[in-house]
């Protein structure tokens, strides 16, 4: 059929071919994102993730003068296993025993050591109910 | 009450269902007055629905806390104003918002269109009433919001940082937006259904379309604004999956826009402004299931609930029907027309409309990335960033050229000798302004210093676009300068509002380029009396206030700042404690510059008991021109969208020329 030579199909099969193509490249040269993992599935794990967590205290420490020191554990499972971390920087306004961040960072000598500036905390449940076992 | 607004919904359904059966059935046997009693049961919903709403409303300014959603969203302090934005604030409110604006959208769509395109209209109506069905059924059976208690003394009151006045305007803006989408998509359903595969639907929604995109736009404007002077991180946009939710139906919804005109003029891309439809419509129903079934990780959570299972399965529902339809009516969605040259203006709008998807796709892909890495590798990988800005300049800064080219380039068939002259004057004014801009030291980016080149082309495009229609009118016989240009406006309002529209996404771009590829940053720990640096700004801490306000303590560190030795006077920033809440928020200083469109914008990080500040200081050059863009956009499509009478026959004619052979 003389369809075929429609340079509309044409163009769209190279559009599509570019954008698979720029997507290969860009995974390739990124490698993709960071695994995002909850405290407890962080053992052994010696590269870069994202961890989120549910703040447990004390936190102690000056995040802006050798860094913030507080635990994370599992949001919403009883499980009491907590990984400390060590964040410098920035320190968003919510963030408190009790909430709910996430932070990138790895693992070194059994301390989570977060990348300066990249903690972010999860808005308390906008207008939800207060849920029970949530301290805040 | 209570029972009222319950009883209100049911016969909401009962009117849905029935407007989905009886309509069905009136379309497919050719039942006249069955169809219209169908026509007439979409509005009476609408009746009921907005019974409903008046019964909640009135329970929440009587701050009757028997009602549980009352109490739950609201509290007895809350200002008035709030009360109300606690409608959309909460999910039953929300969704009985979006049925409110659905029936209301469905009944107005289907009275003003009934006269003179009467057999397409016939399959709209049952399109209409399977979608209001689908949220009236949600209303009644998953998301009640007249469930009562005992009434509680006070209620919990609402989040602090949603006590703000951008929160009357954002989510209602957005919803308008998600919500307008539906009348394309029951139309394009609705002329599949009949048959009637011609471009009279979209000359019936060509509007609708506008509107909702319209609001679409102003309602993301506003909640990044929002997000730049109240949550305070610097930024006004962070990709987090919510956001993108409202951006890729947007998106996607610009494609079709676009794409309509090819249509409009040429009848070609038929089956692809379908498909546009039917993604920006999914689009926009997928963002609901995000935000309210929490199965992303998003900054923000809203109450997670059951009704993500029920959003999945109707977007899965209308998904297969509507690519059903439109396989089943393939035959007759071929072009007349087709392409001649790939160097034409309606191949330029291809390309556009190929990059908006592109762009809209890979967002889709982010969004969804953790939930398929989950299911796939057992983990949820999360793509940052990163990710977003690299597809955002691969995609967007070709999107941005296209805008110059796009609207001289000659239809059908363009010669390159045309197209050098045409693009003489621009190219040369891009050319001068990258190597200005070089000179000033605007290399540091790339992807920035190709932003303004390319926008300076569009600029030079829509400047000579204007200058020659002003011109021609004036030769006409127009009496004077501006006369001659607001008739040619008047005359031409879709192509010159378009133009505005168009100056506005420069400037975003413009904005967007200057304050993330050429912003500053610096950071400080003073004490009282010590200065910063930053740019040609010095910034001195003055000293700190304590201050009790009506519902929080408000300290505030205050600065004196001059920049190049002249002095802008003081600025405040600090913290808000919340007593009630037990909650902080930052509350920062921005200075902005009128003339120059930058922003200083001060952090105050940490306040130490001893009065030592740890502050964050961002200079952002040119981000007030996104805002200056939200009006220039509203001003751009106000132009396209006013009633024009005579443009309208117009197109009601073209039409019926296209439309018979192609249908017959």
């Amino acid at each position: 059929m003389a369809r075929t030579a429609s340079p509309a199909r044409l163009v769209i099969a190279l559009s599509v071919a570019a954008v698979l193509a720029i997507f290969l490249l860009y995974t390739s040269i990124a490698g993709g994102g960071n695994p995002s993992l909850a405290p407890s599935e962080l053992a052994g794990r010696s590269g870069e993730v994202q961890l989120a967590g549910l703040v447990v205290g004390p936190v102690a420490g000056d995040a802006h003068a050798g860094g913030l020191t507080f635990r994370l554990r599992d949001i919403g499972e009883k499980s009491s296993k907590a990984v400390s971390v060590r964040y410098a920087g920035s320190v968003p306004d919510l963030f408190k025993v009790g909430r709910h961040i996430v932070v990138d960072g790895r693992l070194q000598g059994g301390m989570f050591v977060a990348e300066p500036g990249s903690m972010i905390t999860k808005c308390p449940s906008k207008y939800a109910p207060k849920q029970s076992g949530d301290p805040a | 009450m209570a029972e009222l607004g319950r009883a209100a919904l049911v016969v909401s359904l009962g009117l849905s269902v029935y407007a989905l059966v009886a309509g069905a059935a009136a379309a497919h046997l050719g039942r006249r007055r069955l169809a219209f009693s169908a026509q007439n049961a979409l509005l009476a919903a609408f009746a009921s629905t907005l019974i409903a709403s008046a019964v909640l409303l009135s329970a929440l300014l009587r701050n009757d806390f028997s009602f549980t959603y009352v109490a739950r969203t609201t509290s007895e302090a809350l200002p008035t104003a709030y009360t109300i934005s606690a409608f959309w604030g909460g999910q039953e409110g929300s969704l009985l918002l979006w049925l409110l604006v659905l029936t209301g959208f469905a009944a107005a769509a289907v009275r003003l269109n009934r006269g003179w395109a009467r057999d397409l209209i016939v399959w709209v109506v049952p399109v209409f009433g399977a979608v209001s069905t689908f949220f009236a059924f949600l209303l009644v059976a998953v998301a009640n919001p007249f469930a009562t208690q005992a009434a509680p003394a006070d209620g919990l009151g609402m989040t602090p940082s949603l006590q703000n006045p951008y929160m009357l305007a954002h989510p209602p803006l957005l919803y308008l937006g998600y919500v307008g989408l539906t009348v394309p998509f029951a139309f394009a359903i609705g002329a599949l259904l009949s048959g009637r595969t011609d471009e009279r639907w979209l000359v019936a929604t060509r509007r609708w379309t506008l509107v909702a995109w319209t609001a679409l736009g102003i309602g993301q404007l506003l909640g990044a604004h929002w997000a730049y002077e109240e949550v305070g991180w610097g930024g006004y946009y962070a990709w987090d999956p919510v956001e993108n939710a409202a951006l890729m139906p947007w998106l996607a919804a610009t494609a079709f826009l676009h794409s309509v005109m090819i249509q409009e003029k040429r009848g070609m891309l038929r089956v692809w402004n379908v498909l546009l439809v039917l993604l920006a419509f999914s689009l926009s129903l997928f963002g609901t299931f995000l935000t309210r079934s929490g199965v992303v990780n998003s900054i923000h959570s809203f109450t997670q609930s059951s009704i993500g299972p029920w959003f999945l399965a109707f977007i899965g529902v209308v998904v297969t029907v509507s690519l059903a339809l439109v396989f089943w009516r393939l035959p007759r969605l071929r072009s007349p027309t087709r392409l001649e040259s790939a160097i034409s203006r309606e191949a330029a709008f291809l390309y556009n409309n190929l990059l908006l998807l592109a762009l809209c796709l890979t967002i889709f892909w982010g969004v969804v990335y953790p939930l398929l890495s989950e299911a796939v590798r057992g983990e949820a990988v999360v793509l940052g960033r990163e990710y977003y800005d690299f597809f955002l300049r691969i995609f967007g800064l070709p999107l941005l050229l296209l805008m110059g080219i796009g609207p001289l380039i000659a239809w059908r068939r363009a010669s390159l000798r045309s197209l050098l002259t045409t693009f003489r004057w621009p190219t040369g004014v891009a050319f001068v302004t990258g190597v200005v801009l070089l000179a000033l030291g605007a290399g540091s980016s790339v992807p920035g210093l190709i932003a303004y080149t390319f926008a300076a082309f569009v600029v030079a495009t829509i400047t000579l676009e204007f200058v020659r229609g002003t011109r021609a009118r004036k030769a006409l016989g127009a009496t004077s300068w501006p006369g001659a240009f607001s008739s040619l406006i008047a005359r031409n309002r879709r192509r010159y509002g378009g133009y505005v529209v168009h100056a506005a996404i420069v400037l975003l771009a413009i904005g967007v380029a200057g304050s993330s590829a050429f912003d500053t940053v610096a950071e400080a720990k003073l004490t009282r009396g010590q200065t910063m640096e930053i740019g040609d700004y010095r910034l001195q801490y003055r000293e700190l206030d304590e201050r009790i306000a009506a519902n929080a303590t408000e300290i505030r560190a205050e600065l004196a700042v001059t920049r190049g030795g002249r002095d802008l006077g003081t600025l405040e920033a600090g913290k808000n404690a919340y007593t009630i809440e037990e909650q902080v928020s930052n509350e920062v200083g921005i200075r902005s510059d009128l003339l120059t469109g930058e922003d200083l914008f001060v952090i105050a990080e940490q306040i130490d008991p001893d009065g030592t500040v740890y502050f964050r200081v961002f200079v952002k050059p040119l981000v007030n021109l996104i805002w200056l863009a939200g009006l220039v956009f509203l001003l751009g499509s106000l132009i396209t969208l006013w009633p024009d009478a005579r443009e309208q026959r117009r197109l009601v004619e073209r039409t019926r020329e296209i439309g018979v052979p192609a249908t017959n």
